[in-house]
């Protein structure tokens, strides 16, 4: 806790979450590309390149990111009861480097990432011009239909939230592609899935109603292949307020403490 | 003992009997789907959703509404179709861990926590729709290092929870986002919090927990919309107050009294009910002479001010940490042939007590533990006769044991039959003391409480006929593992609880003979809840290693 009073804390305030960990200090002697070619020799066959999971779990979740170092450096040395091999043969030193180096995956401790724009004014765009949160929440304010966005800055370069904006549909979410249905019973809805299966969908519409559906019900359900967001952020802004709204994104994910996000899916690996 | 025969036979035949009456009821239920159909999926909670007077669809609150009946006013099933019922989903939390809350449901939705997690799913597929993920804390003392969490509470478009460290959490309820997160215990650590909160008109009230770790308790309303806190309620006085003369120096501030279940409240009266925990040190007395106020009692406060009205106290200057934290139940009923508006409460002291919730009133208690031996009865003014029984080095027997006659799982009362049902516990506890500093980081305990060898703990099903003031009927529950595992009641006269063998279980309410029962296969440490989408009644229930069980007719 960074932040100690009595009485309340409001959450713009709130820097008291107990997940930043400096890593062992020993942990600096390790030169950092080496930790980094230790990860993907050791840990990215199952946990990713970027340990955002692939056979293994995510280790970018709230649940890894909230372990103390220690935690994570005896997972590491003794390997855990959900079946992580044990890896005492790397030696103290390299796991406490390796810890250090998955901290800055977890967008913590030194990924300090360049910020060219303003960030007061892309925040002024964020909930004015550009509409952004009438969608997207950000610390707590803004819509509920699109990811919240208060971290995205946090793990996401300046190039890739900027292409996000501009090339909306070029990597879509599955709960970010407009799903439209049509009903046996002649009834037709646009939204976003929140669950699906064989039998099953939860689509929820823009006005935060949830659907659920069950598929025998359904007469046709059509991908539109794109998301909700406006395909012409790159012609209706300009290229400094994109730059505004970007650095928005990354200071707000970079000052604020790492605070879970949501997830909307079934993910087997939180 | 009527507990485990069951007739198949009488209730197949019955059924068939009563097709045509089964059919009405499913002519019913169809209307109520069309009328419930454009409320289905939107979350918009009322003021008037939370005063509804009838749970039918909506289970709004902990309770499933402000009176704490946990009662279903549903009537699709009943004790001739029960045999039918069947499971229709099960959820698994992904971070298993114990579940002790109970959901609440609002427009088919359902919400649920499991430690800091929370949970929205299709309240007839159980599908997740989203999941607030948030860390469990490390490093806390005693009830809050287990991480239990009670559920949320629902207003607007918003879901409220409360946090193992002691933080409120506002989230989205169409998304799951974070809106904002106050911390509102000070700063001794050994606060923790386990409660679902309650909405009364636009404030969240919440409490904490760490009784048994010396916290000064107290109860704090934080305005719904912004989180700024509005109030706050100390239930231990500081110095010069009321009742101060129990806490010498600064025993104040760790003199326990925490608010670690949800309570009840009486619009038409504007009072909120609360009830109050041990208080600490829980065996050495020595150090809080007097009757340690407001430990151990319902608070009776004005919701808008946070001001008392009055308070009555279940166990004054208690040994054997015996909270009063169990449901405060506000029943409209006869007492004595007189309309009144009573507060009806099975105490972990080993009585039931009925009180005029407009004043506070002693009316009436009964003693509900068979070996119950730390008071001799309770007197004209409510107050208990003590036995005197002192924990010491050597140690004493005492009887309710440490975890109580009852404890904090939920009882029920059914307005048709007029009976209040609850779960309580035959068993006694060795206590032993000896005096003890404060630390911070440890328990406040000043010594334990352990079973006496050869001895062991019973569980009992209980109906109070609050006509006659005297129990309908006991059911003794055969099994190994002892549920913490509340009841609940509804229109048709179904009992749901889950049992001592790891079973869900519906009896009959007038007679106490089971109807249906379904192995879960896990210990049940919740209560249960009842909810309907699209015109299904259903059931739910939480069970111990994080699975979330919901059952309807076929």
């Amino acid at each position: 806790m960074r932040t100690k009073r009595f009485g309340i804390l409001l959450a713009s305030s709130a820097l008291f979450l107990a997940v930043e960990m400096p890593a062992a200090a020993h942990a600096q002697k390790k030169d950092a590309s080496e930790a980094a070619q230790q990860f993907q020799a050791n840990c990215a066959v199952c946990h990713g390149a970027d340990a955002s999971g692939d056979k293994g779990p995510a280790l970018t979740t709230p649940n890894i990111v909230a372990k103390s170092d220690a935690a994570l450096i005896k997972a590491v040395h003794d390997g855990t009861a959900a079946g992580m091999p044990p890896f005492p043969q790397l030696g103290d030193e390299t796991i406490a480097a390796l810890v250090h180096y998955l901290r800055k995956l977890q967008g913590q401790g030194e990924t300090a990432l360049t910020v060219t724009g303003d960030a007061a004014a892309g925040r002024t765009l964020y909930f004015g011009k550009a509409q952004c949160s009438s969608c997207h929440m950000i610390q707590g304010n803004g819509g509920f239909i699109a990811p919240d966005l208060t971290e995205y800055g946090r793990r996401h370069a300046a190039e890739a939230i900027r292409k996000a904006i501009v090339l909306p549909d070029a990597r879509l979410a599955p709960d970010a592609r407009v799903i439209e249905i049509q009903t046996k019973a002649g009834k037709k809805l646009t939204g976003v899935v929140r669950n699906e299966d064989n039998f099953n969908i939860a689509l929820q519409t823009e006005d935060g109603r949830y659907h659920f559906l069950a598929r025998n019900d359904l007469a046709d359900v059509h991908d539109t292949g794109h998301s909700l967001m406006p395909q012409d952020y790159g012609t209706k802004l300009t290229d400094r307020e994109l730059t505004d709204i970007v650095s928005f994104v990354i200071v707000t994910g970079q000052t604020h403490p790492a605070e879970p996000a949501p997830k909307r899916h079934n993910d087997d690996d939180d | 003992m009527r507990y485990g025969k069951i007739v198949f036979g009488f209730a197949a035949a019955g059924f068939l009997l009563l097709a045509a009456g089964t059919q009405q009821t499913h002519g019913q239920a169809a209307k109520a789907s069309t009328a419930a159909d454009n409320s289905t999926g939107l979350i918009d909670v009322k003021q008037s959703d939370l005063l509804q007077k009838q749970v039918t669809d909506n289970w709004v609150n902990y309770n499933g509404d402000y009176s704490g009946r946990r009662y279903s006013a549903m009537s699709q099933i009943t004790p001739v179709n029960v045999s039918h019922l069947a499971p229709k989903w099960v959820f698994h939390t992904q971070e298993a861990g114990p579940l002790e809350g109970t959901p609440v449901v609002v427009a088919g939705v359902m919400f649920m926590t499991s430690g800091n997690d929370a949970y929205a799913l299709d309240a007839a597929t159980g599908k997740q729709i989203w999941h607030h993920s948030r860390a469990v804390t490390e490093g806390l003392v005693d009830d809050a290092a287990s991480h239990h969490n009670r559920g949320v509470a629902v207003l607007g478009t918003r879901v409220y929870m409360e946090t193992d460290n002691v933080h409120l959490l506002c989230l989205d309820a169409r998304s799951g986002n974070l809106i904002w997160d106050v911390q509102y215990a000070p700063e001794n650590k050994n606060y923790g919090a386990t409660a679902a909160p309650l909405i009364v008109k636009d404030k969240v009230l919440v409490g904490t927990a760490g009784g048994d770790s010396g916290v000064r308790g107290f109860l704090a309303a934080f305005d719904a919309q912004t989180g700024k806190e509005v109030w706050r309620f100390w239930t231990i006085p500081g110095p010069g107050e009321f009742g101060s003369e129990s806490w010498p120096g600064d025993q104040y501030l760790l003199g326990g009294g925490t608010t670690w279940m949800p309570g009840t409240y009486d619009p038409e009266l504007n009072t909120l009910y609360w009830g109050t925990g041990n208080p600490a040190p829980d065996y050495d007395g020595s150090v809080r002479p007097g009757d340690d106020l407001y430990t151990s009692c319902v608070l009776a406060l004005d919701p808008d001010t946070g001001k008392l009205k009055w308070y009555f106290q279940y166990s004054p200057h208690n040994l054997y940490d015996y909270d009063a934290e169990q449901t405060p139940v506000l029943v409209d009923a006869n007492f004595k042939g007189q309309p009144r508006k009573l507060l009806v409460s099975a105490s972990r002291n080993g009585f039931l007590y009925i009180l005029d919730r407009t004043n506070g009133k002693y009316l009436y208690s009964k003693k509900f533990i068979a070996n119950l031996n730390w008071a001799k009865g309770i007197d004209e003014n409510g107050r208990p006769i003590s036995n005197n029984l002192i924990p010491d080095e050597k140690g004493v027997r005492v009887c309710p044991s440490v975890s109580g006659g009852t404890n904090w799982y939920s009882p029920s009362y059914d307005p048709a039959t007029h009976m209040f049902y609850f779960r309580s516990m035959e068993s006694c506890s060795i206590f032993t003391s000896k005096h003890q500093d404060f630390q911070i980081g440890q328990t406040y305990y000043a010594t334990g409480a352990g079973r006496p060898q050869g001895e062991s703990t019973k569980g009992v099903i209980n109906a109070f006929d609050l006509d006659k003031l005297d129990f309908a009927w006991r059911d003794p529950l055969i099994g190994t593992t002892f549920a913490w595992a509340g009841v609940m009641s509804t229109a048709t006269g179904l009992v749901a609880f889950g049992d001592d063998a790891q079973n869900f279980v519906i009896l009959d309410g007038h007679t106490g003979k089971p109807l249906w029962h379904f192995n879960v296969g896990q210990i049940i440490r919740s209560s249960p809840m009842g909810y309907a989408v699209n015109g299904k009644q259903y059931f739910a229930v939480a069970a111990g290693s994080g699975d979330l069980f919901a059952f309807a007719l076929p």
